[in-house]
């Protein structure tokens, strides 16, 4: 049998869909990165060596996401593509007629326009964090309310609270304001949702003009409360779809994307890659003033790859010459190797 | 006198010639890194535009080389360019330095102040067939800077290794340094052309063409827009830039030159833009609708983030998009852009072209023969 990997690696989780010839989706995971693509690269080969079917072949793999070319060296990817083309063309094939697409990640959100199985525009929020999931999770934490019962606590407020949504500064204190004149947790809730549905529209919608159905995803769509503000904004006139899938959509993309792009020979490193050992470093280049940060990237002691340079000078020998003489030079830091919980500062 | 001037892409090759032949001493700013941005958004106001906090990091970069004199153009008008000149040298003044501003204003606004400032820029003296030889020489160097930057756009996905174009591009414009007369010019030019042609092509002929229309700074300065021609170019994307400082020169100096491509911009933009809006608005519009005439696939607008005409540009832009069925990508630049956020954008900008360009392909075949056979 014939089957398509697709890899998105995104800041906040990293999402793995494996896939037949017809586009169904086989297994599929999502995964919290923490602060480390490679080991959720691992975690995520390894859920899906356990749950790939009896003769199974993977002939194609597509990467997405923030960090889709650490990926695309690591697991060996055909293609490697931007977040916004996987979204759209996984929306386009759950749902052919979609002609908006809203996409609300935990570090950026997204607008796509689709008219006639086509993309026809695009808006991309990456300098604000007051229209994406982080957004959510954050206040989540301060209301002391798990992310996970966010939605459902929504639901159940009989009204809203009108919380400022321009700044996530200004809303946690206007938030903290609302609490204190006494509001419910749940009102509250439901405000918060209401104000990142208008900071979304506000900020990517502008002068574009949203048409139905619209298909909702990203991590944040499993939210009902969300999805329940969204409908109210359209006053119920607009129709919009949740697709079961909506975590994933993004790997899912990839995945297509790799089938369509067809490779005659997969570049796919095998499931052996998580028995590999991945190594990525960093030095500052100071040859002038432009200070590029350069990142190697190492399987054992070979340079697979290395990014950051603007002049484009760095070769793999040159890159490790420098690295080693950094050693040399800068003494490592020493960490404490035990700490006691509790009194400790970092993890207490 | 130690004269320095503010980086335009190759601006400092042309004005290396020409101050030197006019007899004044002159302290190039150092290229622009991260550190003449750093410098320039620590000193210059929050809000002003970017290209002002720049050419600011270009002035106290130089001054500490050893430079005594500034040379900057002004202006009058809607656009804050006029009064980058004005502000930058309270700034610089604030701080201690003991330098000279020279600021060549449009003579339009005052003919005694133009004519002083150009008197110390000629090198205090006037004579006038020096004057003309250095300036032939020069716009010419600078011209040729100009048509050497667009080959690298257009051949970037024609050629086999865009390393090599690089290569022959870069050693051409070092060369154009030491250039001493209009002969030497002419036959560095013809070396680099054979040069240029005898890169080993990939035979490519189904590109995307995509223009480059907005400000004319960010849309120039390759340093400063995270090099979006280059980003396109390693795309496969055949780029054009409508922005060129010889133009904006032609154009500033009317009715004496008159520029070509500008007057027609103008005229394409006259049905949504009648008046002048500041900078360069009119022209972001008009080029906009000659790409869109000459069939190209898609239009970049750059622009510094807050600008003023260029914001304008963009509301009458989304009208050109519509009635042309155009599409055009928005990118606002600033000390503030991330790179990571603009790529993944451009990249989807390129994705949208080719998906649209083989829907239309697929329709037609759908659909029969083509309507006007």
């Amino acid at each position: 049998m014939e089957l398509f990997l697709g890899v998105d690696v995104g800041s906040v989780t990293t999402k793995f869909v494996l896939m037949d010839k017809t586009k169904r989706i086989v297994a599929s995971c999502y995964l919290r990165t923490s602060g480390d693509p490679i080991a959720a690269l691992k975690e995520g080969l390894r859920y899906i060596e356990r749950h790939m079917p009896e003769g199974g072949v993977i002939c194609g793999v597509g990467t997405t996401g923030s960090a889709r070319h650490l990926a695309g060296v690591i697991v060996g990817a055909d293609i490697v593509k931007n977040e916004i083309t996987a979204h759209a063309v996984a929306a386009i094939t759950k749902v052919p007629d979609v002609r908006t697409v809203f996409e609300i990640g935990g570090q950026d959100s997204k607008l796509i326009i689709i008219r006639n199985g086509v993309v026809e525009d695009f808006a991309m929020n990456t300098v604000c964090a007051a229209g994406t999931g982080s957004f959510l999770e954050h206040q989540a934490v301060r209301l002391n309310v798990p992310i996970e019962e966010f939605g459902k606590l929504a639901l159940q407020a009989r009204q809203s609270v009108r919380i400022a949504g321009r700044c996530t500064v200004f809303a946690e204190s206007d938030m903290i304001h609302k609490q204190q004149l006494g509001f419910g947790k749940a009102e509250i809730v439901k405000g918060l949702c209401e104000a990142l549905v208008r900071n979304f529209i506000n900020n990517l919608a502008a002068s574009r003009e949203i048409e139905d159905p619209i298909v909702f995803q990203g991590g944040v769509a499993a939210n009902q409360g969300m999805v329940q503000a969204f409908r109210d904004f359209f006053g119920g006139k607009k129709r919009i779809i949740v697709p079961e899938e909506h975590g994933v959509m993004g790997a899912w993309g990839a995945a297509i994307l790799a089938m369509e792009y067809a490779p005659e020979k997969t570049a796919f490193q095998g499931f052996s890659v998580v028995e590999r050992n991945f190594t990525s470093r960093s030095f500052t280049c100071t040859d002038c003033p432009n200070a590029c940060e350069i990142v190697v990237l190492k399987e054992d002691n070979q340079v697979r790859a290395l990014w950051g340079s603007r002049c484009g000078k760095w070769t793999p020998e040159t890159a490790t010459n420098r690295l080693e003489e950094e050693e040399d030079t800068v003494p490592s830091l020493v960490f404490p190797t035990e700490c006691v919980p509790g009194r400790c500062a970092m993890h207490g | 006198m130690r004269a320095t001037f503010p980086h335009l892409l190759h601006l400092d090759i042309a004005l290396g010639i020409l101050y030197p032949t006019l007899g004044i001493e002159i302290v190039p700013p150092p290229p622009i890194t991260q550190k003449t941005i750093e410098i320039g958004v620590k000193l210059a106001p929050q809000n002003a535009c970017f290209p002002l906090k720049v050419t600011l990091g270009n002035f106290i970069e130089a001054i500490e080389k050893g430079a005594d004199t500034i040379f900057m153009v002004g202006g009058v008008g809607p656009c804050r360019f006029g009064y980058y000149g004005q502000m930058q040298r309270l700034i610089i003044e604030d701080l201690g330095y003991k330098v000279r501003f020279v600021l060549l204003d449009h003579p339009r606004y005052g003919i005694r102040p133009f004519l002083d400032a150009l008197r110390t820029m000629a090198g205090g003296r006037i004579s006038l067939p020096r004057i003309i030889k250095a300036v032939r020489l020069s716009w010419g160097v600078l011209r040729f800077t100009e048509e050497l930057e667009a080959q690298r756009r257009a051949l970037r996905c024609q050629v086999e290794n865009p390393q090599n174009l690089d290569q022959v591009i870069d050693q051409t414009l070092e060369a154009l340094r030491s250039v001493a007369s209009l002969e030497e010019l002419e036959a560095l030019k013809k070396r680099a052309a054979e040069e240029i042609a005898s890169l080993p092509r990939n035979g490519r002929k189904d590109f995307l063409r995509v223009g480059i229309v907005g400000e004319v700074y960010i849309a120039q300065e390759t340093r400063v827009n995270f090099n979006v021609e280059r980003l396109l170019g390693d795309l496969g994307v055949y780029v054009h830039n409508s922005v060129s400082t010889v133009e904006y020169i032609l154009h500033t100096l009317r009715p004496i030159t008159r520029s070509k491509e500008k007057i027609e911009a103008w005229k394409l933009a006259k049905p949504y833009l009648k008046r002048f809006v500041g900078g360069e608005g009119i022209d972001s519009v008009g080029s906009a609708i000659r790409y869109a005439r000459e069939g190209f696939d898609g239009v970049v607008h750059l622009y510094p983030f807050t600008c003023m005409p260029e914001i304008v540009a963009k509301g009458v832009l989304q009208a050109v998009s519509r009635d042309f069925d155009l599409p055009i990508l928005h990118l606002a630049i600033d000390e503030h852009s991330g790179e990571a956020g603009l790529v993944t954008r451009v990249e989807a900008f390129v994705d949208v072209l080719e998906r649209r360009r083989w829907e239309r392909k697929r329709r037609l075949e759908h659909d029969g023969a083509f309507p006007w056979r």
